[in-house]
């Protein structure tokens, strides 16, 4: 496995520095071990027999057929689980192979080990099982609402209902009301899922594995294998991107199984249409909207009622929903307040996390409202954002008080302020159309449109959110060398080069070797929810101060570094970091300091449309957002691309499509993301306001520009072609023939 | 008996069961995983190789068609331009896409199509970046075009 | 993948015969589809020919025609310079038509034979699908549908052809050689492709054994403006949803003479012979366009899924002509 080392830079160092990425060099000659690059000498294949059914009951399962096959080492159903036969983050509720139901396509029912993957796909295609086909429970708002339709999970068609309650005045001057859907994203993350698992002299089992948190995934594991969780030991293999969709757990428990059962070591590797039957995808979202606002565009009140379909199994939609409540007024003062957010079980493609976390779909409606009410009271986007915008001091929907710089209204002036692009070039490629040169500029309106963001960063709601760091000096070829593991997991983020950075800050030594990840040091928590840098930094630096502290006491006789450490010995600290505590939500008015840090970003887009045509160029997309602190320039700009980008994917052509509960483009062919035409040039303006509560007063940033990107992008879209524009993504035929009626 | 020339070494090849594409030949026959496979149906880019000195999908090509020609992975760079140049500009975070990104690139470069901004990006789309580093890319692909 | 034999013969004609013997053998040239659709399971055959090293590369010119030979790539015959200057609007849609891997791999004659993008068609887990198994039903039709043919379709089938360059080729009457152990045999392109009819499997008039060697493209008379114009969901990379090649002369304002194709409508690439006559000796006028787009998008036969491709591929047309008549 390779392991990403720490290197010295010759100017600079620490934080605020655009440090290289350690692994960087591995990755650009090939190097770089991801999940599916291991190999090991006498390794089985793993592959997975999956229901073609949405909803149906298992009568009967004979894997016969499939032992015969040469070659066929081991077939698995759920009787051959060891342990417990559910696993999941929030809920227990998920069957690790198909107990006689089967509640989503895709759902796993059946295992095989083979000597080679293809033996091990062709015989798990021999597994005959015999189904009784059900009627799927597709509608989210029927699921939700209508007590006649048959419960999907042992828990109802409800996941979640979060009410949010403040004040009691629902009239106002100016009304607006809208309805609002977004389509299900998925987090396409380029390196499907693998991973492999190797069996243990001590009947124990050693996964490698792409994931965005070692130890949820072990604790979710060793339950089910039967094993003490010391005999489930993980190590983060290269992720291929993550984005939300290795929250959850896919192969790890299976190929435990087949390892164990085996003997032998078992790798798995998803093809590109399993592994969008093998993650869970962002909620697709309905949302009703009703904003009250005096003359002056004040807001006076918002009422909202928000249903996130979360498919078959719990995962972490109960947060989502969660974000959907808390932040479904966005960055606004709302005196009076009416939120029900909704989170239903279907027999739809499961539903969890994914960059924004319930924040994005929210977002896009009641960014959406704030244009129509700004419409409607005469004013332009950015005033009636400016004119109800939080800051310092503010009170959220769930009467938690901002205590941390929130300056939207200068952020907003500051966007406003930034200089628009020209009109387009005489390169007709710069056109809606791009190479396929579809215009002059016949047809083509410019439009602008604002969107604004408010994201938690860290779990919130009660979470015992925490991440631990241990931190060693040592001698290394006669000088000061730093060691730093943890257990987070780097998916392509940089959180790589902020350890190194705090550690070079803190300890005042260049030469910074970064562990790879594992479960021998304590849960640094999720590579999600922007949390690593405040949390896994905070951890880092806190162990980092501590053995500067017993460094300093070591050379406060006069000794050197050098020396305390060649007669001393190394000097190693573990230290925790926690987060401010949270609180979780009042279960009837959605009251409660729930959030420990909030993040903002505000998006500006502007786009040509072809209105004849329905085709969309972004021209440009500007953002500012406040960082508190920023840690690596380089790398936040990227996050700061990248989550724009994918703002932009969803505004404009991402969608799982699903019918009756079966996914109909599951391949890179029908699901489109965007490619590097799609993506205009940004102008980025990144503040720092620090958060005193966070290490160096950072701010998580990876999130927040995907929430305000789609809205930007929606209402530039709105203003070129006068159309409501109600749903996301917009295609071309939502324009071209919205204008022709 | 198939040769597969990869990186200029002789590699002889069992097809006698022909089922096997090029890119599975890379990775799992010889050792060379620093071709990705994103899709394995051509709809990507994270595959990307090249054949005779052109930029082709080692996912939708069969090894044995292969037999006899020159085939460069990112194996074979020997410290290109690109590869620095990618690191310095940050221009991937996840870095599966980014073989492909480069191998791309490379002949790019060498059908020199990087004259603007906009032939990068035109001629780079059949790569995709999930992360979003593309304005990275073409920051990467434009310095090394131009100091080419 | 269904288990194969692979054979590389040196010569035309022992490939063809290679072919020909076994009801179970094709060939195989850029594989870009086939191989794609051998890994779904749809295209199963026992033998596998490679034709990619046969000589039939090249492009050569002969008077006002290009004879392109069909192993020819994509990316080759779109550098080629006299197609630039004649017929900029074949390179347009060769460009457009794949990222430049894939034009690297693809050939003349695979791309003629390009198979639909129906997802229906490329999941042998759905059983519906008259074209993979004839006589199943059509599931495209009662399912959801989208990137599917308006012109041309039916109750049996309404898969639509991919391909962007047939669409301009089409346009201007380029004849396809095909070759069996009989003999050859000339085909123009608009006479290649079969409707789906009640026999959606047979997409056009090859016949098993036969084997594209050649395509003429007869290149149009120095003067003419030409344009390949393509909608599509994003800006590269990505199918037609529809698109219109179109070449015209002109006499100062008026059309002296037109020819009209379309993509991403048809379950064939769609040659507009009512548009044509619609403009030929027309002013070059919105009205003109107009009826020219209603003469070619006529009966379509659609689904809710499909109907909006109606007005898109008309006005697709009519910027099209607006394009390349100003």
């Amino acid at each position: 496995m390779s392991i990403a080392t720490g290197r010295t830079q010759e100017t600079g160092q620490g934080i605020g520095q655009s440090l290289l990425r350690p692994d960087g060099t591995l990755k650009v000659t090939g190097e770089f071990a991801y999940s599916s690059d291991l190999w090991l000498d006498g390794m089985l294949w793993g592959a997975t027999l999956r229901s073609p059914h949405p909803s149906a009951w298992i009568r009967s399962i004979d894997v016969g057929p499939a032992l015969k096959v040469p070659g066929v080492f081991a077939v698995l159903t759920h009787e051959d689980v060891p342990g417990e036969k559910f696993y999941g983050l929030e809920h227990k509720d998920q069957p690790v192979l198909a107990i006689d139901q089967v509640r989503y396509q895709g759902e796993p029912i059946a295992l095989v080990a083979a000597d080679h993957p293809e033996t091990a796909r062709r015989a798990a295609d021999l597994i005959e099982v015999v189904y009784e086909v059900r009627e799927a429970v597709t509608d989210p708002r029927k699921a939700a609402f209508d007590l006649t339709i048959p419960p999907v999970s042992v828990h109802g068609n409800l996941v979640r209902h979060q009410p949010v309650r403040v004040g009691g005045t629902f009239t106002a001057d100016v009304v607006v009301t809208g309805e609002y859907e977004v389509g299900m994203q998925d987090q396409a993350f380029l390196g499907p899922e693998s991973g492999l698992a190797v069996p243990a002299e001590d009947g124990g089992v050693d996964l490698y594995i792409a994931t965005q948190w070692l130890h949820v995934d072990q604790d979710q594991i060793a339950p089910c294998l039967n094993l003490p969780k010391d005999k489930v030991r993980l190590t983060l293999a290269g992720v291929g991107g993550a984005f939300g969709a290795r929250e959850d757990l896919s192969m790890q428990i299976h190929a435990s199984m087949l390892a164990l059962r085996t003997g032998k070591p078992v790798k798995f590797v998803y093809g590109r249409e399993e592994s969008f039957f093998g993650h869970v995808h962002r909620h697709p979202a309905w949302m009703r909207y009703e904003h009250g606002a005096d003359r002056d565009g004040k807001l006076v009140y918002v009422k909202a009622e928000i249903v996130l379909d979360g498919g078959a199994y719990t995962s972490s939609s109960p947060a989502v929903v969660g974000n959907a409540a808390s932040l479904g007024v966005g960055p606004y003062e709302v005196p009076n307040v009416f939120i029900d957010a909704y989170g239903t079980y279907t027999n739809n493609p499961p539903c969890g996390a994914m960059r924004g976390f319930g924040a994005v779909q929210a977002c896009y409606a009641y960014e959406s409202q704030m244009d129509r009410l700004a419409e409607a009271c005469g004013l332009s986007p950015v005033e009636i954002r400016v004119r109800n915008a939080v800051s310092q001091g503010s009170l959220l929907a769930t009467g938690q008080v901002i205590d941390t710089p929130a300056p939207l209204a200068d952020m907003l002036r500051e966007l406003d302020a930034m200089p628009l692009p020209g009109p387009s070039s005489l390169d007709l490629r710069e056109l809606p159309g791009g190479v396929a040169q579809t215009t002059h500029g016949e047809g083509v309106r410019r439009g602008i449109g604002y969107g604004v963001g408010i994201k938690n960063i860290c779990f919130s709601e009660g979470f015992d959110d925490y991440s631990t760091a241990r931190v060693r000096v040592e001698l290394l070829g006669d000088e000061p060398h730093v060691l730093v593991h943890t257990a987070a997991a780097e998916v392509g983020q940089g959180l790589i080069m902020v350890k190194t950075q705090i550690a070079q800050t803190e300890l005042g030594i260049d030469r910074v070797t970064i562990v790879p990840a594992d479960t021998t040091v304590g849960s640094a928590g999720s590579s999600s929810a922007s949390r690593q840098s405040y949390v896994t930094g905070g951890a880092v630096r806190a162990a980092s101060l501590a053995v500067k502290e017993r460094l300093d006491a070591l050379t406060a006789d006069g000794r050197s570094l050098t020396q305390v450490l060649a007669e001393e010995g190394p000097v190693e600290e573990t230290r925790e970091y926690r987060h401010r505590r949270t609180f979780p939500m009042d279960p009837l008015t959605g009251q409660g300091d729930s959030h420990t840090q909030l993040a903002l970003c505000v998006h500006r887009a502007v786009v040509d449309v072809d209105v004849e045509l329905g085709l969309i160029k972004v021209v440009e997309l500007a953002a500012v957002q406040d960082v508190g602190k920023i840690l690596n320039p380089l790398a936040l700009e990227g996050q700061i691309h990248g989550g724009t980008a994918q703002g932009l994917g969803l505004a404009l052509m991402e969608e799982i499509q699903v019918r009756d509960g079966k996914v109909l483009n599951p391949s890179f062919t029908d699901y489109l993301i965007p490619t590097i035409l799609d993506m205009p040039p940004m102008k980025l303006s990144i503040l720092e306001n620090p958060d005193p509560h966070a290490p160096y007063g950072l701010r998580g940033a990876g999130e927040p520009p995907t929430l305000s990107s789609t809205p930007a992008i929606a209402a530039a879209v709105r203003a070129a072609t006068g159309l409501p524009l109600s749903r996301v993504p917009i295609r071309p035929d939502d324009i071209a023939l919205a204008v022709l009626a | 008996m198939t040769t597969l020339t990869v990186n200029g070494t002789e590699y002889p090849l069992d097809l006698a069961d022909p089922r096997v594409t090029l890119l599975d030949a890379l990775r799992d026959r010889l050792d060379l995983t620093g071709t990705k496979k994103g899709c394995d149906q051509g709809a990507c880019g994270a595959c990307t190789v090249l054949c005779d000195g052109r930029r082709i999908l080692a996912c939708l090509t069969l090894a044995a068609q292969c037999d006899g020609r020159e085939i460069t992975t990112i194996e074979g760079l020997e410290s290109h331009p690109l590869q620095d140049a990618f690191v310095r500009h940050d221009a991937f975070q996840c870095g599966y896409c980014t073989s492909g990104q480069i191998m791309s690139a490379v002949a790019l470069l060498g059908e020199n199509r990087a004259g603007t901004d906009a032939d990068i990006r035109e001629y780079m789309s059949g790569n995709l970046c999930r992360c979003g580093a593309y304005s990275n890319i073409v920051a990467a692909v434009r310095e090394v075009a131009r100091h080419a | 993948m269904h288990e194969f034999r692979y054979e590389r013969p040196a010569t035309v004609a022992e490939a063809i015969r290679a072919v020909a013997h076994d009801p179970e053998a094709d060939f195989l040239a850029g594989g870009t589809t086939e191989v794609d659709l051998m890994k779904d399971g749809v295209f199963h055959p026992d033998l596998l020919v490679d034709i990619t090293r046969l000589p039939l590369r090249g492009v050569r010119r002969d008077g006002t025609m290009l004879q392109v030979g069909a192993l020819t790539t994509m990316e080759e015959l779109a550098s080629d310079r006299t197609l630039m200057e004649r017929a900029p609007f074949v390179v347009e849609a060769l460009l457009r038509g794949a990222s430049v891997q894939l034009r690297n791999m693809a050939t003349i004659g695979g791309n003629l034979l390009q198979r639909t993008r129906c997802r229906y068609f490329r999941d042998p887990a759905v059983p519906a699908c008259n074209k993979r198994e004839p006589g199943s039903g059509c599931e495209a039709v009662n399912s959801v549908a989208r990137m599917h043919a308006i012109l041309g379709a039916s109750p049996a089938c309404i898969a639509l052809h991919a391909s962007d360059l047939a669409v301009a080729l089409v346009a201007l009457d380029a004849v396809v050689h095909i070759q069996s152990e009989e003999g050859e045999r000339l085909v123009p392109l608009t006479q290649f492709y079969l409707m789906p009819g009640e026999t959606p499997d047979r997409e056009n008039v090859l016949r098993h054994g036969e084997l594209i060697t050649a395509v003429d493209i007869p290149l149009p008379p120095e003067g003419t403006r030409s344009i390949y114009l393509k909608i599509r969901d994003r800006a590269s990379y990505e199918f037609a949803l529809a698109s219109a090649a179109i070449a015209v002369i002109m006499d100062g304002p008026v059309i002296k003479e037109a020819r009209v194709a379309m993509g991403g409508v048809g379950t064939i690439p769609w040659r507009g012979f009512e548009a044509e006559e619609v403009l030929r000796e027309a002013p070059a006028t919105p009205d003109t366009f107009r009826s020219a787009a209603d003469g070619t998008i006529r009966d379509p036969f659609i689904v809710p899924g499909t109907a909006f491709k109606v007005e898109l591929a008309k006005r697709t047309l009519i910027r099209a002509l607006t394009e390349v008549t100003s």
